[in-house]
């Protein structure tokens, strides 16, 4: 009888692990970037007041070096107005200027409050949320100008990121100045390295070229810089390079971020799911 | 029941080094220690194994919460709380165990505490960091991260022990 019920008893404990295991298994396996991202989201709730005043303390210190660079941001934009006013006739660029009205991009800046760059799923948390007009798909650029990644979900005064350090994060890139274009990701190896596959064997990539996004990608406008080809390497099959790509933001050190959203983009996206672009899907 | 508000007390402790201090470390990429293991390590000897279990439960759950992760820490803390028991009646005489009290260098043994946080610790950052990975194309790397970030770890909650069970004497 004592045996039965220490057999009982140790059948029990193996049960109970087994079908939490089971259960903690099962949800993993069903959940996906967007769950992790909203999982975050909801505990930032919570969590993001204080995670919040850590990221200030961290912030104050670094508050010289972002100084510098803001300066020489603002040196390099001085630099290219100058080249504006120099080189555009007035008169045309006044015509340029009604015509598209107001900018298709809107801009605004947001403060890091928590960041990891030792997983291979890391998202960036930033202090801007619904409330402040931050919407789901919206670009974030590292404050010198660079890609970073982009929202994927918020609450009312967070939101969070998917930066490019993440292996489920995929964009399209291109080498600058030419039209040749490659997906990039992450490969979860080097946190300031990324990869840009299936680039064209016509490409003749280079060391040291600057890559940049294209203008598919319903998040990044175009031309931002994503970082410099560290070295190039030709596929197996031989039809296709796969570059290693040195990132221009840098991950491990961000504070402040700037978000960009297409004002654009629920137009376009309205239109190719539109009843006319479907139906001509399915008659093909 | 008994120390349940100081058992609180370290669980709140160790979530909170964890989430504050030892996620936003980003030295790293091969650096990620997971210090909250120390809430299920460094309970009794003699509690129950399903109240371990279920302690552990409690903590990944949370952790998952908190981090973003969908079940990982869960599965890890889950398994490291289910071969505790196991582990401790390996290198520990039973009989010693029967008389309770915190795993400790001083209670176990420097030798022998050692050997349990290693054990522990090494299995809980294997299934966390594997799991994280979701491939065996980079199981070096794995490795080099489960074996830095447990080194990290053991020195962690070896210190965290130190402290917690030195409370104890002051209130003796």
């Amino acid at each position: 009888m004592h045996k039965l019920i220490e057999f009982i008893r140790s059948v029990y404990l193996v049960v109970l692990f087994v079908v939490l295991e089971a259960l903690a298994i099962g949800y993993y396996a069903r959940s996906t970037y967007y769950t992790q991202a909203r999982l975050l989201a909801r505990s930032n709730a919570a969590a993001g007041w204080v995670h919040e005043r850590f990221a200030d303390l961290h912030r104050y210190f670094r508050l010289e070096a972002e100084n510098r660079m803001l300066i020489e941001r603002v040196a390099t934009l001085e630099e290219r107005l100058a080249q504006y006013d120099e080189a555009a006739n007035i008169d045309r660029l006044r015509n340029y200027m009604l015509d598209i009205g107001e900018s298709k991009y809107r801009v605004m800046t947001a403060t890091v409050i928590s960041n990891t760059i030792n997983r291979s799923q890391n998202f960036v948390t930033i202090n801007r949320g619904r409330r402040d007009g931050v919407v789901p798909d919206m670009a974030v650029l590292a404050p010198n100008g660079a890609m970073l990644g982009y929202v994927v979900d918020c609450t009312d005064r967070y939101a969070v990121v998917m930066p490019v350090l993440n292996t489920s994060f995929r964009a399209s890139g291109k080498l600058a100045g030419a039209d040749y274009f490659g997906s990039i990701y992450w490969d979860g190896a080097d946190p300031h390295v990324v990869s840009m596959g299936e680039l064209s064997k016509y490409a003749e990539p280079r060391r040291g070229q600057e890559v940049v996004t294209t203008g598919f990608s319903q998040f990044f406008p175009e031309d931002v810089l994503i970082g410099r080809i560290e070295s190039v390497a030709m596929d197996e099959t031989r039809t296709s390079y796969t570059v290693r790509v040195r990132l221009a933001a840098d991950p491990a050190r961000l504070t402040d971020v700037i978000l960009v959203e297409n004002r654009d983009a629920c137009e376009i996206l309205d239109l190719q799911h539109s009843e006319g672009v479907k139906e001509r899907l399915r008659t093909n | 029941m008994y120390r349940v508000t100081t058992y609180s007390l370290l669980f709140l402790i160790t979530v909170l080094l964890q989430i504050f201090l030892f996620d936003n470390l980003s030295v790293s990429i091969y650096l990620n220690p997971l210090i909250y293991v120390a809430f299920v390590v460094l309970l009794p000897v003699d509690a129950l194994p399903v109240l371990v279990l279920l302690a552990g439960l409690l903590m990944g759950a949370a952790m998952d919460f908190l981090m973003g992760t969908a079940g990982i820490n869960t599965m890890a803390t889950l398994l490291l709380a289910f071969v505790r028991q196991p582990v401790l009646t390996s290198l520990y005489n039973r009989d010693d165990l029967r008389e309770g009290g915190i795993p400790s260098p001083e209670r176990l043994g420097h030798h022998v505490f050692l050997n349990y946080l290693i054990v522990l610790v090494l299995v809980h950052h294997t299934v966390f960091f594997t799991l994280e990975a979701l491939s065996w194309s980079h199981a070096l790397r794995t490795a080099v991260r489960v074996v830095a970030s447990s080194a990290v770890t053991v020195a962690v909650v070896w210190l965290l022990s130190r402290m917690f069970t030195a409370k104890f004497v002051v209130r003796l």
